[in-house]
Parts: C-alpha cells; sequence; structure tokens
C-alpha cells in the first residue's frame, strides 16, 4: 500500500513538473479542468470558478462600445467569438491585441468576431479609445463594467481570454499573453467547434 | 479492532488524496491568496529628534514579478508611488531609484522601466522627540512576463523613535 503511494506521489510530481516547464515555455497559466473551490477564492488570480467556463455557456452581457452604442454577446450568436479582457496598463495585453486584429481580418470569412473588454475602471470612453488606437485596434472595445467580468470569474489577472463557438460555448480559456501561433490554433479549433 | 483501523486508515487516505490531487494538476490551481507582489522591508526607524535626516525605505518586489518605476516609459502604465500621511513628522525630499531595463518578450516584445527585487525610496525627514508612526501606502502594479494585475496599495506603517 505505502509503495504504491509512493509511486503514485512520485508520479505525479514528475507530471506536475513536466506540466509547469511547458506553461512557462507557452507563457500561458495552466487552467484546471476541474478546479475543486467555489468563486469564494480571494486569490491573486481569477476566481476558479471562472476558470471552470470550458463547455459551458458563456455568460451573456450587453456593454457600451466606444461610440456609447449597447453591444450584446447574443447579438454574435452564430458567429465564433473571441472575448479578451484587457487594459490599457497591461503591457502583454497590448502586445497580443494586434494578433487579434491580424486574425480578426484572416478569419473575418468565418464568422470569427473580436471582442475587447475594457477592464480600465474609471477610466474615459476617450482614454480607452486613445489606448485602442495607439496598439492598433479596429475590433469592437466595450466599457468596463465589473459584473461581467465576475460573471467571468473576477477577471484579475490580465489578458485573459474566453474563445466561444458558434453555439454559444466556451470552448477554451487562456490567462496571460499566449504565443501567436496558440493563440491561432485556439482561434481555428473555435470555429471549427461550433460546426460551419 | 475498529478503534486500531481506523487512525489507520486515515494515515494511508492522506497520502493517497495528496498524491491524487497531484495528478489530477490540483497544484496548478491559482491558490495565491490575493496578496501583494512588493513587501515592505523597513520596520522601524531610529532618528536624532528635530534634525533633518535622510533615510530609506526598503521594499522587495516578489521574484518572478516586476512593477513599473516611478517614471515608466509608456503614459499608460501605472507609475509606483509612495504617499505618506506625515502626521507630526515632516517629510521632504521624496527620491525614487531610477528603474531597470526590463524587455517583456511578447510578440515584438517592449522595453519597460521597472523595478525588481529589491528598491529604496529615499526620504528626508524630520521627527520631534517620542515615538511616533509613519504610515501611508505604496501603489503599485505588477506583471510577469505574461500577465499583468491590477493596481494595489501596500499600506506602510514604520515604527518611529526619535531621541
Amino acid at each position: 500500500m505505502l509503495g504504491l503511494v509512493a509511486v503514485l506521489f512520485w508520479a505525479g510530481v514528475h507530471n506536475l513538473r513536466h506540466r509547469r516547464a511547458l506553461s512557462e515555455a507557452n507563457h500561458i497559466k495552466l487552467i484546471p479542468a476541474a478546479p475543486a473551490s467555489s468563486a469564494t477564492n480571494d486569490s491573486g488570480l481569477p476566481d476558479v470558478e471562472g476558470y471552470n467556463l470550458r463547455g459551458k455557456d458563456a455568460p451573456s452581457f450587453t456593454l457600451s462600445d466606444l461610440s456609447g452604442k449597447k453591444v450584446s454577446l447574443a447579438d454574435f450568436k452564430g458567429h465564433p467569438i473571441v472575448v479578451n479582457f484587457w487594459a490599457t496598463w497591461c503591457g502583454p495585453c497590448k502586445l497580443e491585441m494586434p494578433w487579434f486584429q491580424e486574425f480578426s481580418a484572416k478569419y473575418r470569412g468565418q464568422g470569427l468576431e473580436v471582442l475587447g473588454l475594457s477592464q480600465d475602471d474609471g477610466a474615459s470612453r476617450q482614454d480607452v479609445a486613445d489606448a485602442a488606437k495607439k496598439i492598433g485596434v479596429t475590433y469592437t472595445i466595450l466599457m468596463p463594467d465589473e459584473a461581467v467580468a465576475k460573471k467571468y470569474g473576477g477577471v484579475d489577472y490580465l489578458p485573459e481570454t474566453f474563445y466561444i463557438d458558434r453555439l454559444g460555448k466556451v470552448v477554451d480559456v487562456t490567462a496571460g499573453a499566449p504565443s501567436k501561433d496558440e493563440m491561432e490554433a485556439l482561434i481555428r479549433k473555435t470555429i471549427a467547434a461550433g460546426g460551419a | 479492532m475498529k478503534r486500531t483501523l481506523l487512525p489507520l486508515g486515515i494515515a494511508l487516505a492522506f497520502p493517497l488524496i495528496a498524491a491524487a490531487q497531484i495528478q489530477l494538476g490540483g497544484l496548478d490551481r491559482p491558490t495565491e491568496a490575493k496578496k501583494q507582489h512588493v513587501e515592505l522591508l523597513t520596520d522601524s526607524l531610529q532618528l536624532t529628534a528635530n534634525k533633518p535626516q535622510d533615510v530609506e525605505l526598503r521594499f522587495r518586489v516578489e521574484p518572478g514579478f516586476h512593477i513599473n518605476s516611478h517614471k515608466p516609459k509608456d503614459e499608460l502604465l501605472i507609475p509606483t508611488e509612495l504617499k505618506l500621511d506625515a502626521g507630526t513628522l515632516h517629510i521632504a525630499n521624496q527620491q525614487y531609484p531610477p528603474g531597470q531595463h526590463f524587455r517583456l518578450q511578447i510578440g515584438g516584445g517592449e522595453d519597460l522601466d521597472v523595478y525588481q527585487g529589491e528598491f529604496r525610496v529615499a526620504l528626508r525627514v524630520e521627527a520631534p522627540k517620542g515615538d511616533t508612526t509613519l504610515s501611508g501606502g505604496l501603489r503599485y502594479q505588477a506583471c510577469d512576463n505574461a500577465a499583468c494585475f491590477p493596481a494595489r496599495t501596500l499600506p506602510v506603517k514604520i515604527a518611529i523613535t526619535a531621541k
């Protein structure tokens, strides 16, 4: 019995180290498939419950865009959607956003929509618009609402991105900037997931 | 017999559960408390009463993280800023150290001006005779190589003894 425990423990540690090394190399935070705790976690990272959206319906929201127009997630029903939480003060966010811009053009024919949800609490619409212009993105940028961030698990760690298929299911979630290739692979997976 | 077996069963179950937790990736779960990524290393200062003196407040950024310097390169970035409540003290000449160069290695990359490891904020302080507390907060915004946390404020509380 003790021998079995020792073997299991050793194998687990080895497995964990391997996954962490892969994760660090990819600059992506590993997100557990089945987190054990509830949203009461006061982690510096987003709530575990938020990480557990994969395979579930993406939480609905309605937010204002940079012109003040109301935009709902439901407006994009039938489209593969990237919901990217970002902030003007987040360096990694600003570096990955041009890739979303590029991929939104590349996969437009397949219906891809990218929504950038600003997390700049207290920033003016103009501040966010200026930042988006400076970063060079023209896809839909939405103003912050803490209630929406909460629905997505707190989003206390940026960037955080939710890949949502045509049926409105969350296909995958990343916290931290992935490589460009990884981002494209996730977009392709999302496009394929809900059927063409 | 049952009384003997129960503790033995519990003792064997714990390592099994721990092993299963690791196997299933449970230790990857973000358990980091909503903690600070900067700590204050200075907890007290001994001063000569009624005489302006230069002191340094020492801070340390958590390994693996960086925070923007007091003068980040990009206007959109949140600078590190120390705000103190002087109370009965006279505080002047607050000086921040220069930042270190840090290259964010994502895509085309970005050059940043940051604090990593230990950094010190210099002050000129004059204190009346006796014990008092210097309090305030250090506002900073921390990132690692791939992601950032929202700005936080580290409470600053330093016991001052002036003789």
